[in-house]
Parts: C-alpha cells; sequence; structure tokens
C-alpha cells in the first residue's frame, strides 16, 4: 500500500516541476514578456506542459491503484454495492449487465411481494371475520329492506 | 500490483527521461557555450532536471523496494496456507 502513496507523492512532486518549468522563463525573467520566446523558454515551456499532463494522469493512476488496494483490502467500501444478500445470487449465462439489472429490481420485486402478502393476509383476515357480519348485514339488511 | 500502477510508473520512468533531457537541453539546443559562464536559463534547466531525475529515481526505487516486500509477504502468506492444507 505504501508503494502507491510513494508513487503518487513522486508523481505529484513532477507535476510541480512541470509547472515550475512552464513557469521559470517569465519567473527568473530570462524571457521578457512581449518578447518572441527565446529558445529556453521554448524547451521550458514545452518540456513543462507534457511533464505536467503525464505526472498528473501517474498520480491520478496510482491513486486509483491505491484505492483499488484498500477495497482489496476492505478498508474502503465499493460505492453502489448491493447488500450481502443479493449479492449471492447465483452467477447464471445472462451478462454482466443484466445481472446488474437484477441486482438493482430486486429489492424492488421483494418490497412488492411483501407488499402483496401482506394484502393478501389482510383480505383473509377480513375474509374470516365477514361471515358473521354478513350474517348480520344480511339480516339487517332484510330488516331494513323492502320486499319485492 | 493494480495494473493503473503499473501504468503509473511509466509516468515516473518519463520523468525520469524528462529530467535527463533538462540536464542535457541546454548544450544540445546550444543556447548555453560550453566554456562559457552559465545563464539563468541553464541554471535553472540543470536544478529542475536534477531536482527530476532525483524524484523519478528515488519513487522507482522505493516503489520497487516496497512491491518486492509486498509479493515476498504474499509469497510467505501463500505458503503457510498451502502448510495448512496439506
Amino acid at each position: 500500500m505504501a508503494k502507491y502513496v510513494i508513487g503518487a507523492a513522486g508523481a505529484l512532486l513532477g507535476a510541480l516541476a512541470g509547472v515550475w518549468l512552464m513557469l521559470a522563463p517569465f519567473a527568473l525573467a530570462y524571457q521578457g514578456s512581449g518578447a518572441d520566446w527565446a529558445d529556453p523558454t521554448y524547451v521550458d515551456f514545452w518540456t513543462g506542459l507534457p511533464l505536467l499532463v503525464i505526472s498528473l494522469a501517474g498520480s491520478i493512476l496510482y491513486i486509483s491503484g491505491l484505492v483499488e488496494e484498500l477495497r482489496r483490502r476492505g478498508i474502503m467500501r465499493r460505492p453502489y454495492t448491493a447488500p450481502v444478500e443479493q449479492s449471492q445470487a447465483p452467477p447464471g449465462d445472462a451478462s454482466s449487465s443484466e445481472n446488474n439489472v437484477d441486482q438493482i429490481l430486486l429489492p424492488l420485486v421483494t418490497a412488492m411481494l411483501k407488499d402483496m402478502q401482506e394484502r393478501d393476509r389482510e383480505r383473509d383476515e377480513t375474509h374470516r371475520e365477514t361471515p358473521d357480519n354478513v350474517q348480520q348485514t344480511r339480516s339487517a339488511g332484510e330488516e331494513g329492506s323492502v320486499s319485492r | 500490483m493494480a495494473p493503473q500502477a503499473r501504468v503509473g510508473l511509466i509516468a515516473t520512468v518519463v520523468g525520469f527521461f524528462t529530467g535527463i533531457w533538462l540536464f542535457l537541453a541546454p548544450f544540445i539546443v546550444e543556447y548555453q557555450k560550453v566554456g562559457q559562464d552559465w545563464v539563468d536559463a541553464t541554471k535553472n534547466d540543470l536544478w529542475t532536471g536534477g531536482a527530476l531525475i532525483a524524484i523519478s529515481a528515488l519513487t522507482l526505487i522505493l516503489f520497487g523496494a516496497f512491491a518486492l516486500r509486498d509479493a515476498a509477504r504474499a509469497a510467505e502468506r501463500k505458503n503457510a496456507t498451502e502448510a495448512e492444507e496439506s
């Protein structure tokens, strides 16, 4: 893990050197402002710019390597990962994108199923209660109804 | 080692060679005549190039050392698990 930190620090120092090279001709005043660029200015600027870009890219790569290492060790959590129950889905023949869609939809579908089961249960309970009620209402209806 | 770090190493190597280029540039581009007093641009390029060489070399050496240490530890761990299984 330390190797990535060292690499990133080295690359960042390289990027700083690139910035300095781009600014040095003007900072050290061996390039007059407004005058045509001299050879040292060309060399320093066009060496500093690629160095800056490459070093920045390098430091980003080292840092991403560090992040991957931290995730591999379980120190850092992966973003947007499914909970453990869902991630244990068996790998099928479907493509990874389909699996991802399944993993996204799975909590929604389970919530819907749970909701439907609860509704069915409530309906059953009301059905069990209704025979008495129905008898009462029927008798009440018969009392109140007008027979044709 | 993460594949990103391998590409990062290339960036460090490029930095090393950039340092060498900066060290030689005043004499190759000939804005510094041999035998004359060094101009400001030459001093700047030599110091910056030297620093860049030192930083890149140190980074490469330390990265290699730590990578070897990690590899040795991984090999030890693998051997230990294999010995436990057998």
